[in-house]
């Protein structure tokens, strides 16, 4: 038997080339970049542990998890409302393993589940993030209606996305499952190409 | 057509997976097959109001129950389906 090493592959390795496509002008109207350093743990509230579930969060992290469709916590960890009951806690550059980490605090309370390798991250924004992906999505990302940390589990293109606002730019990040990866970038390459659109290396 | 989830707000009906009646009630185990054929193959087809259960499968992963006319497919209320079996008395 041979010794076999797997390196771990980016699912839009190949296909989102850095580089501005689409309208020329001085700035880009939409900028779109892959998330990496990332680490995503799904968790859902054994039954009737939400109340001691979240003190045990708020205990550990000082964050109150969202019981409706918002974004709490900063870059360093965040829970974003994911339904009734579950959340993705989502790290960036979390030393060590996160999963291991909110099992130590919360073990027993909620049902913990690793899923970094099953998701792609995109970041889109711009001063026309808003115009291209009110293309392929039906929900209102209008100010009035969708605001930095609220959060949407719906459809982006026909495909299944959990989308969260960060800032006014606006900043989006979309989290979908990694198979869909190649089809959803080509969405958003495409409705921005009108506006220019800037592809920045993975970060 | 578009439903408001309780949850996530007012969503086209492309998020959503239809199942069925929403009335229909799981006989005990010991009742007599009438009521399993009634259970399982008969249903009303009323030409106004119904309670549907629909899956909120590209959203919260929710099921609902929807009261709808069928007529007008106007949306008449919507609640999480595991708040009414609740109500009805079933252990969470
Ligand atoms: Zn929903």
């Amino acid at each position: 038997m041979s010794d076999t090493a797997l390196a771990a592959r980016s699912p839009l390795a190949g296909l989102l080339r850095p580089g501005r496509q689409g309208a020329r002008g001085d700035l880009p109207g939409v900028v779109v970049q892959e998330r990496t350093g990332l680490q995503i743990v799904s968790l859902a509230a054994r039954k009737g542990q939400e109340v001691p579930l979240m003190a045990a969060v708020r205990a550990a992290w000082g964050i109150d998890l969202p019981t409706t469709p918002r974004r709490v916590g900063d870059a360093r960890l965040a829970f974003v409302w994911s339904g009734p009951s579950q959340w993705l806690a989502v790290a960036t550059d979390w030393p060590g393993d996160l999963e291991a980490a909110l099992r130590a605090h919360l073990g027993g309370l909620g049902s913990l589940t690793d899923q970094g390798d099953g998701r792609v991250v995109l970041r889109v924004r711009g001063p026309h993030a808003r115009d291209a992906l009110a293309k392929g999505m039906a929900i209102d990302l209008h100010p009035r209606a969708f605001q930095p940390g609220d959060v949407a589990a719906t459809l982006a293109a026909h495909i299944g996305v959990q989308i969260w606002q960060l800032d006014e730019a606006p900043t989006y990040e979309m989290a979908a499952f990694r198979s869909t990866a190649g089809s959803l970038c080509d969405w958003i390459v495409a409705a921005s190409a009108e506006y220019g659109v800037e592809i920045v290396e993975p970060g | 057509m578009r439903i408001a989830c309780p949850f996530c707000g007012p969503r086209g009906s492309e998020e959503y997976t239809y199942l069925g009646d929403a009335t229909v009630r799981r006989p005990e185990g010991d009742a007599p097959s009438e009521a399993w054929f009634a259970y399982v193959y008969l249903r009303d087809n009323p030409a106004g109001r119904h309670r549907e259960l629909w899956y909120h499968g590209a959203g919260c992963r929710s099921w609902l129950v929807v009261e709808r006319d069928m007529r007008s497919h106007d949306i008449l209320s919507v609640a999480p389906a595991r708040d009414m079996a609740l109500a009805r008395g079933r252990a969470a």
